[in-house]
């Protein structure tokens, strides 16, 4: 009963339109990232407090990523990353975060990234060649917005070198292999196919 | 003392983001002021608890001062005024997103943007009905952490087991609560009658254009320190 139901939700998930059951979905999911997030940022606080926050946010932005890409994966359609990781922003926000509105407009910007990467390859891989895109497409495009956001333009050109691979490597492992071997695991149960 | 009701909720969703946008391209520690200022006489207007307020406040601090010291120390330029920039910033924002989430229970925001913003019936009370099993789903996440110690493992946030019993767990809900509310009436794309009253007077949205366009003329243009 509980197989045909999953299986269910993917037969559902191809049509290009949210079903209620997706959205249910991504948000519970999104709820369970809210309470992860809630974890890493004890971390994320030691590190941030002191003048090494700039290493902080990009070490573990990977973790902030992810709930994007695993969207992508799962739902397997076109604003399936942008939507998941807006959804575990606006999560965020109303229940656990201490960046207040800046969680959503990162979000959507993360979000876009993820969405970019996947787009590349015109939707139709979601496995290891979209995964890379995807962690390329939202590493760079964060970096951009980080350089106005959270004013790294200002920082020295070597500085911004070794943040910028810093953060490939967080959302490389993070919003790419780490997804990718969920995403494997999730599909050897065949619940989803 | 009863909270006093403040400005619509889509109304305030849109002045946050609409100030939010450019407040991250702003360079001024003046305006980022103004932002922190305003919000917290909105916040004190609707009479929201004050040790909360205080608490996330506090909260904060570590992040705004780690912002703020490290554009002193790596920061290239006009060091002290980036440091005060990006440190008032991270209030600011903090703030703007404070007059929403303080303000507004999540069942009326989603409702307000349902009615006024065209969210679609089916991400508002498809997110509420989620939202609504919250404490479930941290008790939940307790469970699956205490069933793997019971197995002697540890799942750490870095391994994909963890993930996977959440996806499931979110599989077998989500399914039992789409059925539910199938079951109950619900219709995805159907027009709805809608009992929830939500007033949004039409001075609310002017209030709203000038407060955006005021910060962008005053980020923008005038620049101030």
């Amino acid at each position: 009963m509980f197989v045909k139901g999953a299986i269910f939700l993917i037969n559902q998930s191809k049509k290009i339109h949210w079903t209620l059951r997706d959205v249910i979905f991504l948000a519970i999911i999104a709820i369970f990232f809210g309470i992860i997030y809630q974890l890493w940022s004890y971390a994320y606080y030691a590190l941030a407090a002191t003048p090494l926050k700039p290493y902080a946010n990009d070490l573990t932005l990977g973790v902030w990523i992810m709930a994007g890409p695993l969207a992508g994966v799962l739902l397997q359609k076109a604003g399936a990353s942008v939507i998941g990781e807006m959804l575990a922003a606006a999560v965020e926000m109303l229940l656990f975060s201490s960046w207040g509105a800046s969680t959503l407009l990162s979000g959507f910007i993360q979000g876009i990234g993820n969405e970019l990467g996947f787009a590349c390859t015109g939707y139709r891989n979601w496995d290891k060649l979209g995964l890379i895109c995807s962690a390329l497409g939202s590493t760079i495009i964060t970096f951009i917005w980080d350089l106005f956001q959270s004013g790294y333009r200002q920082y020295s050109f070597s500085l911004l070198i070794g943040l910028f691979v810093i953060r490939l490597i967080s959302i490389g492992f993070f919003a790419g292999v780490l997804v990718y071997w969920i995403k494997k695991m999730v599909f050897k149960t065949g619940l989803i196919r | 003392m009863a909270k006093k009701r403040g400005l619509n909720a889509s109304v305030m969703t849109v002045i946050m983001l609409g100030i939010g946008l450019p407040l991250s391209f702003s360079l001024s520690v003046t305006l980022n002021l103004v932002i922190c200022s305003l919000a917290l006489i909105y916040l004190i207007y609707c009479r929201v608890s004050l040790k909360t307020t205080l608490l996330v406040l506090l909260a904060a601090l570590p992040l705004a001062f780690g912002s703020w010291w490290s554009f002193l120390i790596f920061g290239t330029g006009d060091q002290w005024h980036s440091a005060w920039i990006y440190g008032s910033r991270v209030y600011a924002y903090l703030l703007l997103g404070m007059t929403v989430t303080m303000n507004c229970r999540v069942k009326d925001l989603l409702l307000s943007l349902h009615l006024h913003l065209k969210l679609p019936a089916t991400f508002a009370y498809g997110l509420l009905a989620a939202f609504n099993l919250l404490a479930r789903i941290r008790q939940q996440y307790h469970q699956i952490q205490a069933s793997a110690m019971m197995r002697g493992q540890v799942y750490h946030l870095w391994q994909p087991g963890l993930y996977l019993r959440i996806i499931i767990i979110a599989l077998n809900w989500s399914g039992d609560l789409a059925a539910a509310m199938t079951s109950q009436g619900f219709t995805e794309g159907a027009k709805r009658t809608i009992s929830f009253v939500d007033p949004l007077p039409r001075w609310q949205w002017l209030l709203t254009a000038g407060l955006i366009i005021s910060y962008c003329w005053a980020a923008f243009v005038i620049q101030p320190w």
